[in-house]
């Protein structure tokens, strides 16, 4: 699976057309993100980082360029299953328990719900929530909301994941403890990854490389590669090595 | 959720109240010298009659009831077809428009001239159905929070995937809203073809043929009748809407809602010169097919070639015009005052409705009540207190008015998300500041709704006055024209009064437009 499962970004373009003006969220943005791989993207709101990861799941077209993921058009590659999704914002369907908001991707795809149940049964207690199975959303707190939303991402043995903000409601705790979680879920999975994330230590923490976008027109400044052995564990959260690198991509947000 | 004890004993209290007040009334005869009979004196007429009520009333209830599950089925139907594919939805425009805004009663003549027997209960009914519920369906079908959509979608999910998933359940409360107010109509519109003509049964051909024998009490009783089957309805999807509407509410705030490929596109001018024409065409291109199959004489039935000849190119036309004319100077002023004060009522008590839920509890049977009775027994009961003028008029279009605006302005404060009440609160604010902050900026989408709704709605309560009670402008002139056998008028005054409620709810359509978008909002439909 590791060659076929990529994310290739061509020379892609989109332009959004709103009240007479027109705003370029993507100029010519290209980007290779190799098979098993982790990748972060982080810039200033309106830099386009959402738009990439939006186009590369088939929500929206661009207007020249091509995005290929797993050697498919974005269509057919979530189409077949191969990718997996998680929101800043949960976006739980209200009237579905957890059990079945986390099944959910399994009933777009059509797969059996029953071959998949002790998966569901592991996901939940992977991220915390055993004994909420029959909870509804809204006996949820957000914390809570956003890790069942994590464990939908992961019901379908994605082989590509996205994560837009996954974390961005969570608190500061919770959200160190969900990195850590994060990266030993992808560790064993091997699922390309891509990250779209506001957080400079969350970006550095994770990813194999931190790619940093600037707005107006949205496109790549800069590609910050991460050379720290793994597991990363939480103390490296205070190694003078980590901050370093915080500071590199702080200073490419700059602009510098 | 929602039925506690206390709550049914306040309703209970609250209807005890009516009643005893009532008896009063009505034994000391103080209102309109005993046109308001006290509620016993009804009830025990009720019983003498009660002989004749079962065929009356299985007569009315099949109506409404076909018409019912004919008219929502064709509206859910139609609704899904809209909400996937917005194009049809644009070229159905004209139609929707036309079969919402065309007063039942000006079109009951006609169906009972051109149709047998039950048909035109069924049809009367499944058109009062029709619109409500389309319109709910669309409205919850795209009115659904564009993240759950994103995620069906993000997982290859095509349209009926994510409708399927996540639309139709998240319209659920939205469309048993719309059969809420769906099903009441659907009684009226039964009882509505039965004051057309035909038919030897119906609670409206008993009603008619009790009017002219001064019996107050069995017109009440009729009244009473109508009215609980009408109620009974709408409690019984008010019920199940309930019990649905707590855990389909979103949790947090939907940022954005779905955006259809249709919206914010700009086509070429031709293509939209195209949708509005085949939008206007379609309507006559189906009055004139409808009337070509049913194979009607010519004589009886026109065809807009046929209308055209009566209105504009016969030599008699010009008398005809004048008679239009002269009915229309006297339908239209009463039409708009009494638009605009049921509106204002309505609204005014939606937002009593945030701040008193009690009060509003105890005025909805009442509401409820003036949506069936007025046409049906009220009338005559306003004939005498009011006298025939203009008063009685404004009576009547008030009652028929204030309903649906009211549901609907109710509605849209109900939807008003949690956290953005709960902003506010937070900073301590009272509830009028609440009120004035968040529901009622937010609501506006809901008012324009609801005058959209009221519009035609009110031509309509004026002819029905104007027919039963005053003998002037539109209305009289249908019901002469009945008794003269004028089918050219009949059909003229059909035509102009549909035009006219389409006409009415355009030039809110475009108002609404240009205010909502000046603040950045949506339109409710």
């Amino acid at each position: 699976m590791s060659t076929a499962s990529g994310i290739r970004v061509e020379t892609v373009s989109r332009v959004f057309a709103a009240r007479g003006t027109t705003v370029e969220a993507l100029r010519d943005v290209s980007l290779d993100c190799p098979a098993g791989s982790f990748t972060a993207l982080i810039g200033p709101s309106g830099c386009g980082k959402s738009t990439i990861l939006r186009l590369a799941l088939g929500l929206d077209r661009a207007d020249t360029g091509t995005i290929e993921v797993g050697g498919l058009a974005p269509s057919d590659a979530t189409k077949s299953g191969i990718t997996g999704v998680a929101f800043q914002d949960a976006a739980l369907l209200p009237w579905r328990s957890v059990e079945d908001n986390i099944a959910l991707p399994l009933d777009v795809l059509g797969r059996p719900r029953a071959a998949h149940s002790a998966k569901i049964a592991e996901l939940i207690a992977l991220v915390g929530l055993k004994g909420f199975e029959n909870a509804l959303p809204s006996e949820l707190s957000g914390g809570m909301r956003q890790r069942v939303a994590i464990a939908r991402s992961l019901v379908t043995d994605p082989q590509v994941l996205f994560l837009d903000e996954p974390f961005g409601a969570l608190d500061q705790i919770l959200r160190k403890q969900m990195n850590i979680e994060l990266q030993r879920i992808w560790m064993e999975s091997q699922a390309t990854t891509l990250l779209v994330t506001h957080g400079i230590d969350e970006a550095v923490f994770l990813a194999d490389r931190v790619v940093v976008m600037q707005s107006r027109p949205g496109r790549i400044s800069k590609i910050i590669d991460i050379d720290l052995p793994r597991p990363r564990r939480a103390e490296l959260f205070a190694d003078p090595a980590f901050h370093k690198l915080e500071a590199e991509v702080a200073s490419a947000l700059d602009g510098h | 959720m929602g039925i506690d004890l206390r709550r049914i004993y306040g309703s209970i209290r609250n209807l005890a109240i009516i009643v005893i007040v009532w008896e009063i009334l009505g034994r000391l005869q103080l209102v309109a010298s005993g046109a308001l009979p006290p509620p016993s004196a009804v009830v025990l007429r009720l019983i003498k009659d009660w002989g004749d009520y079962p065929g009356h009333i299985g007569a009315t209830i099949f109506g409404a009831g076909v018409g019912f599950i004919i008219g929502n089925a064709v509206a859910i139907a139609a609704g899904v077809l809209f909400a996937l594919y917005p194009l049809t939805s644009r070229v159905a425009r004209g139609l929707n428009i036309a079969i919402f805004a065309l007063p039942a009663i000006a079109i009951s003549p006609i169906l009972v001239l051109t149709l047998s027997d039950p048909v035109p209960r069924i049809v009367l009914a499944a058109i009062g159905c029709y619109f409500v519920t389309m319109t709910a369906t669309v409205v919850g079908l795209t009115q659904v929070d564009a993240r759950s959509v994103d995620v069906v979608r993000a997982y290859g999910g095509g349209k009926w995937k994510a409708l399927w998933l996540v639309q139709w359940r998240s319209a659920l409360p939205v469309i048993l809203s719309g059969l809420r107010v769906a099903a009441p109509n659907a009684v009226l519109g039964s009882i509505l073809a039965e004051f057309g003509g035909g038919g030897r049964w119906g609670l409206g051909v008993y009603l008619l043929g009790s009017l002219g024998r001064a019996e107050p009490d069995r017109l009440w009783g009729i009244g009473l009748v109508a009215t609980l089957i009408a109620a009974a309805a709408y409690a019984v999807f008010a019920l199940i809407a309930n019990s649905i509407t707590g855990s389909s509410q979103s949790v947090t705030v939907p940022t954005s809602l779905l955006r259809s490929d249709e919206e914010g596109r700009v086509r070429p001018l031709w293509q939209r010169g195209a949708l509005i024409a085949s939008s206007i065409a379609l309507p006559f291109a189906l009055w004139w097919v409808l009337l070509l199959a049913l194979r009607v004489p010519a004589m009886i039935a026109k065809t807009p070639a046929g209308l055209l000849d009566y209105l504009v190119l016969l030599p008699s036309a010009p008398i005809a015009q004048g008679k239009l004319v002269a009915a229309l100077a006297q339908t239209l002023p009463m039409t708009f005052i009494g638009m605009a004060a049921g509106l204002a009522l309505a609204f005014a008590l939606a937002l009593c409705s945030q701040l008193w839920p009690a009060v509003v509890r105890a005025f909805m049977p009442v509401a409820l009540v003036t949506q069936t009775m007025p046409l049906v027994a009220l009338t005559p009961l306003l004939v005498l207190m009011l006298g025939r003028g203009t008063a009685v008029i404004l009576a009547i279009t008030i009652s028929v008015t204030f309903f649906p605006a009211f549901v609907t302005m109710a509605q849209g404060l109900l939807m008003v998300p949690r956290a953005a009440l709960e902003v506010p609160k937070a900073y301590g604010a009272s509830l009028f500041t609440q009120l004035r902050l968040v529901s009622i900026p937010s609501s506006l989408p809901y008012l324009f709704a609801a005058t959209r709704l009221t519009a035609p709605r009110a031509l309509l309560g004026v002819m029905i006055a104007e027919w039963l009670a005053t003998g002037t402008g539109l209305g009289n002139l249908l019901n002469q024209s009945r008794g003269y056998l004028d089918y050219g008028m009949i059909w003229s005054v059909a035509f102009v009064s549909v035009v006219l409620s389409v006409l009415f709810y355009q030039v809110v359509v475009v108002v609404e437009r240009r205010v909502l978008g000046r603040f950045g909002m949506a339109s409710a439909q």
